[in-house]
């Protein structure tokens, strides 16, 4: 009579032991794997829907993010709209579009601001869906997102007559750190 | 010839009701089932009607529910939707981090999608022409709203929280004080509706416990009408029988006194001497002869019918030529018919098939219907009797009719379905003081009927009356089977 409570207690405690790794794992089971990019993406420059703005010259871009232009053609206020620092997309921005680094960048504002050469003062936002939301609210805003955040939510403008999918293309940042 | 079953007139009906008590007296066979009958429709009538309120009370609540409160509530959600696309706007302004004010503005997109949500479900449920110019109104002022709401968003956005409280003050506010009152508006005509489908329904129920009421009162009335009709008809039933029964007893009783008191005088004018000679000795012993044979038929009759009565009397059928049954009857009859001074014209058919039957009922029924014919001749000393073969219409084929006719008083049109009642007695009959027990024409329609046949009578007032007994013919086979077994037992006993 013993052994067979043992073996029942046994059987008892395997059945549940499966019960709960089955539980604990469930929500990972069915999961697939994010697909993880492992090359170099594009980087767009991203307007609202209603910006008529179809193409930037490079130029034109610098003066945009450096804050010293103002309006767009249709006389809406341009809004900069930046990634935290840290960010890849920003670290590309500053190097390829303003041509400066992190220190000279906030220098350039700061200074700018003071003396009222920057009319612009960017507006800092911490994910790539934060930018989309709000070139998408504010017509006069210009931002940056990587090539697989976009949507149509947004619009990317061409950059000296070359969209973000074509060859040629000069702004690119490197694959996301995998966490 | 007879009144002989019109001899008694029916007791009149008492009660001061005498149209319901004839009513009852004609339908006194159906009258418990057809009042429960009638009961039952009308209940059924007045409950479908109140079925119908019911349903339609309910339908009356459910649109009630799925239109106005439902309608109500969906005007409230769109209230608190629209607060909140407005409010979340104002939240934005309340902070200088871009990525709270873009929560805000999510915020008030979403309340702004279920704004315009309700605004179509509610267009789709509408259909008066009223409504839809409302809701249309109210589509278009949120669609203005929306768009001061998206410039106020961007103002906010873009850190000109001076120019995004001008642009609200000056066109928020405005359109939205608009959506406000559309919205409002639109409450208003579900109220409206509310209250109308509430006083439909409250209409409906009030109908409906009337009717509840009526159904009620209906059924009570008719119910007791009911029981008092059927304890009325079972008491004047009683108390017709009681009579008839009273007026038999009278009738039998007096039969028998007159041939008593016959057989009485004649007793004692023996007894005193008075009687002298061979011949008056004689006259006297037949006088009590026949009044004993008068005594003795009218026992037998009141034997034979209550034997009918109790299903005691037993049948027994063999095939019989009609002659014979006829030869019964005259030897019979003929002492009465001829002491009575009648004339007998009998024609029966040659060749006439084989009947079954039980000779000695068969005889005995055919003698009342001639013994009906003496008595109710009046002044006519005429009987005819035939026999035929006759058509029955029916697949069977052919039967045999025996007729016994006079051109006697006749019975009256009202009381033929009456005649073959046992101690029914014709008013006429009883006027004219005829005796009788009133079981004659019953009996011999038992007979007819035991013996798988019929009795008829064709009748009118002081012209005479022709009653005709159809008896089945047999077949062939039955015959054969007869004549057969007759060396046995060629008899069915019924």
């Amino acid at each position: 009579m013993p052994r067979l409570a043992g073996l029942l207690f046994i059987l008892a405690s395997a059945v549940f032991s499966m019960a709960a790794v089955s539980l604990a794992f469930a929500p990972t089971l069915g999961r697939l794997p994010e697909p993880q990019i492992t090359t170099e993406q594009n980087l767009a420059i991203v307007v609202s829907l209603s910006n008529p703005v179809e193409n930037l010259s490079m130029a034109e871009l610098r003066r945009v993010f450096l804050g010293e232009r103002s309006h767009w053609p249709n006389g809406r206020r341009i809004t900069l709209v930046m990634m935290e620092p840290g960010q890849p997309e920003r670290a590309v921005v500053l190097r390829d579009i303003c041509q400066m680094n992190e220190t000279d960048f906030n220098n350039h504002f700061l200074h700018g601001v003071f003396t009222g050469e920057v009319l612009v003062s960017p507006k800092t936002l911490a994910t790539p869906v934060g930018v989309r939301k709000f070139v998408f609210n504010v017509p006069g805003a210009i931002g940056y997102l990587r090539v697989s955040d976009l949507d149509s939510s947004v619009k990317a403008v061409r950059v000296d007559e070359r969209g973000p999918e074509d060859k040629g293309y000069k702004l690119h940042v490197p694959p996301r750190s995998s966490k | 010839m007879n009144g002989q079953n019109t001899r008694a007139r029916r007791p009149p009906l008492a009660g001061p009701a005498p149209l319901l008590d004839r009513v009852l007296a004609l339908a006194s066979p159906y009258n418990s089932s057809l009042l429960l009958l009638i009961v039952f429709l009308v209940v059924i009538v007045v409950g479908l009607f109140v079925v119908r309120d019911l349903h339609s009370t309910n339908v009356e609540a459910q649109k009630m529910y799925a239109g106005s409160v439902l309608g109500l509530h969906r005007i409230g959600e769109l209230q608190y939707q629209a607060q909140e696309t407005r409010r979340s706007t104002f939240y934005a302004l309340t902070t200088n981090d871009s990525n709270l004010q873009l929560e805000y503005a999510d915020q008030s997109r979403e309340a702004d999608r279920r704004v315009n949500e309700g605004i179509g479900e509610y267009l789709r449920q509408v259909h008066m022409p009223h409504e839809i110019e409302v809701g249309k109104r109210l589509q278009r002022d949120w669609s203005d709203y929306l768009s001061v709401r998206n410039e106020l968003l961007a103002s906010i956005l873009e850190g000109s929280t001076k120019e995004a409280v001008n642009l609200d003050l000056k066109g928020g506010v405005p359109s939205f004080e608009r959506v406000r009152q559309d919205l409002e508006e639109i409450k208003r005509l579900y109220d409206q509706q509310a209250s109308e489908q509430l006083a439909n329904v409250a209409a409906t129920s009030r109908r409906t416990i009337f009717r509840l009421i009526g159904v009620l009162g209906i059924t009570l009335t008719l119910a007791s009408t009911s029981v008092w009709a059927i304890q009325r008809s079972k008491m004047l039933g009683t108390i017709q029988l009681a009579k008839l029964q009273m007026e038999f007893v009278a009738s039998v009783s007096h039969e028998l006194r007159t041939p008593l008191t016959v057989i009485s005088s004649a007793a004692d004018n023996i007894a005193d001497g008075l009687v002298g000679g061979k011949d008056q000795v004689k006259r006297y012993g037949l006088a009590i002869r026949n009044q004993c044979r008068q005594i003795t038929e009218l026992v037998n009759q009141i034997l034979l019918f209550a034997a009918t009565k109790d299903r005691k009397n037993r049948y027994i059928l063999r095939p019989l030529q009609v002659s014979q049954i006829m030869d019964s009857v005259r030897d019979n009859t003929a002492e009465l018919v001829e002491g009575a001074g009648f004339v007998v014209e009998q024609r029966i058919e040659s060749g006439l098939p084989w009947v079954m039957g039980d000779l000695s009922a068969l005889s005995q029924c055919l003698q009342n219907l001639i013994v009906n014919a003496v008595k109710y001749s009046g002044e006519s000393r005429w009987i005819g009797i035939r026999a035929f073969l006759h058509d029955s219409g029916e697949q069977s084929g052919k039967e045999i009719s025996i007729s016994v006719e006079d051109r006697g008083m006749g019975i009256d049109r009202l009381e033929m379905p009456h005649i073959f009642e046992p101690f029914y007695r014709g008013a006429a009959v009883s006027a004219a003081q005829i005796h009788g027990t009133g079981l004659g024409l019953s009996l011999a329609k038992n007979i007819a009927e035991a013996m798988g046949g019929t009795l008829s009578v064709v009748s009118e007032l002081a012209v005479g009356s022709v009653f005709t007994l159809r008896l089945p013919m047999v077949e062939k086979q039955e015959l054969e089977m007869a004549s057969v077994n007759s060396e046995g037992d060629p008899t069915i006993r019924k």
